[in-house]
């Protein structure tokens, strides 16, 4: 870099230091917080405060954010199964060979966890990455919408709401005990039932990555001097890659889950039993 | 509920997955990879013909190959007989021709032979004639200066006698 540019580059940073400082100034007094920031928080979490009215129902933010993010996804699939599957070619656009990419890549990864029953895993984990991916990512709209108290709410992550993240991590359980009970039987459900705390760590998991993005971004709003370029690292770091994390953990795991409790019981023959037993006896003389 | 947990809303989340999964299944999942698979297949079509007709050129290039074989083998035996019986034809010539050189040198010896017999019975013809004609020449040189003699002899005489008649 040369003399000139370096003092180029020095005057451009300064130049923008000095502007975001003078907004910061100029913009002190015009963020008035209706409520403090515990309270703000605790809504997030526990949605007490901004119910939403679905036709007779109080139900929490997350089911409509839920409800709009499954009609958009919808809405896409039934427009590019109308207009752009019936066009696929056999050597891929762009566009093709990203759908062809995210399919594949689901249905590798339950033919991998589950070489033996895969049909179904490879459908329902597709469509649970799909749901978290799309579902966290509509966080960053901010879609407004207005309360059962006549609030301005800007809707959630589907899975920052408990209710939803319990929902989709019982439904992989069941999902994997159903596999295993078709499988295998008795053995199956007792293979299923040994991971008793799935539901939970799923559940939880789901919504404690995705709450602490949801508190982190409330957090970094809720001051004005923290709203200057901050956003867009903690949008990146707590929405983008949570989305792509947690799509891939929920899965993985389930996927893996399910692969072990489908797999086919093999009976030990008795010649291994009886060669264990005269090692473990030579190893006693 | 602790944590706002409801189970309504919990069943209202479950029936919006199910919607949401069976219309994904239907409209996005089946479908690619239906597409997918058949694209697969195709290609994998493609490689068994690819592969069966590998194996076909392969198995008709070993049996080329052998029929090439075969082939020399064959022109190896031809020429190798080939020249057996040049071999045995040039021999056939070569007796031949020592039996015709043969047949021929008996034959000038017995010409020869001949010639010299007819020149020696010709010469000795000759050689008697010469002398029968050197004999009759002598004996008739001779014989005719008598027999002229005589005749004169006799011619006088018959003057003689004509002129003693008259």
């Amino acid at each position: 870099m040369t003399k000139k540019q370096t003092i180029l580059f020095i005057s451009v940073v300064l130049a923008v230091c000095t502007v975001l400082i003078v907004g910061i100034v100029l913009t002190n007094g015009l963020y008035v917080r209706d409520t403090d920031i515990q309270e703000s928080m605790q809504d997030a979490v526990l949605h007490e405060g901004d119910k939403i009215d679905l036709f007779g129902l109080m139900v929490n933010p997350g089911l409509i954010s839920a409800y709009i993010v499954t009609g958009v996804i919808l809405l896409f699939a039934a427009i590019v199964r109308i207009f752009v599957i019936p066009r696929f070619k056999r050597i891929p656009g762009k566009f093709q060979l990203v759908l062809e990419e995210a399919v594949g890549m689901f249905d590798n990864m339950a033919k991998t966890n589950s070489p033996h029953r895969n049909n179904f895993l490879g459908a329902y984990i597709f469509a649970a990455a799909a749901y978290i991916f799309i579902g966290t990512l509509f966080e960053l709209v901010g879609f407004p919408w207005v309360s059962a108290a006549g609030k301005s709410v800007t809707l959630p992550a589907p899975l920052s709401d408990i209710n939803g993240a319990i929902a989709l991590g019982c439904l992989s359980y069941l999902v994997i005990l159903a596999g295993g009970i078709v499988t295998n039987r008795a053995r199956g459900l007792g293979r299923t039932l040994k991971e008793f705390s799935l539901p939970i760590s799923m559940s939880f998991r789901l919504f404690g990555a995705l709450l602490s993005g949801l508190l982190v971004s409330e957090l970094v709003y809720s001051y004005l001097s923290l709203s200057f370029v901050l956003p867009v690292v903690v949008g990146v770091l707590f929405t983008v890659l949570h989305a792509l994390v947690q799509a891939y953990v929920l899965a993985t795991l389930t996927a893996l889950i399910y692969g072990e409790v489908c797999e086919p019981y093999v009976k030990k023959t008795k010649g291994r039993s009886k060669e264990k037993k005269t090692r473990k006896t030579e190893v006693t003389v | 509920m602790p944590l706002n947990i409801d189970w309504q809303q919990i069943l209202l989340h479950l029936l919006n997955f199910v919607i949401l999964f069976a219309g994904l299944w239907l409209l996005l999942y089946k479908p690619v990879r239906k597409f997918m698979n058949s694209r697969r297949e195709h290609y994998e079509k493609m490689d068994a013909d690819a592969e069966k007709k590998s194996a076909e050129a392969e198995e008709k290039r070993a049996e080329y190959e052998k029929k090439l074989a075969g082939a020399d083998a064959e022109i190896d035996e031809k020429r190798s007989a080939a020249r057996r019986e040049l071999d045995g034809y040039e021999t056939m010539r070569k007796q031949a021709a020592e039996e015709e050189a043969d047949a021929i040198l008996v034959a000038a010896r017995e010409s020869a032979a001949r010639e010299k017999e007819r020149a020696v019975a010709e010469a000795r013809g000759e050689i008697a004639g010469l002398v029968t004609q050197a004999t009759e020449k002598i004996v008739l040189r001779e014989s005719a200066s008598e027999a002229y003699d005589q005749f004169l002899d006799a011619a006088e005489k018959s003057e003689k006698k004509d002129g003693g008649d008259a």
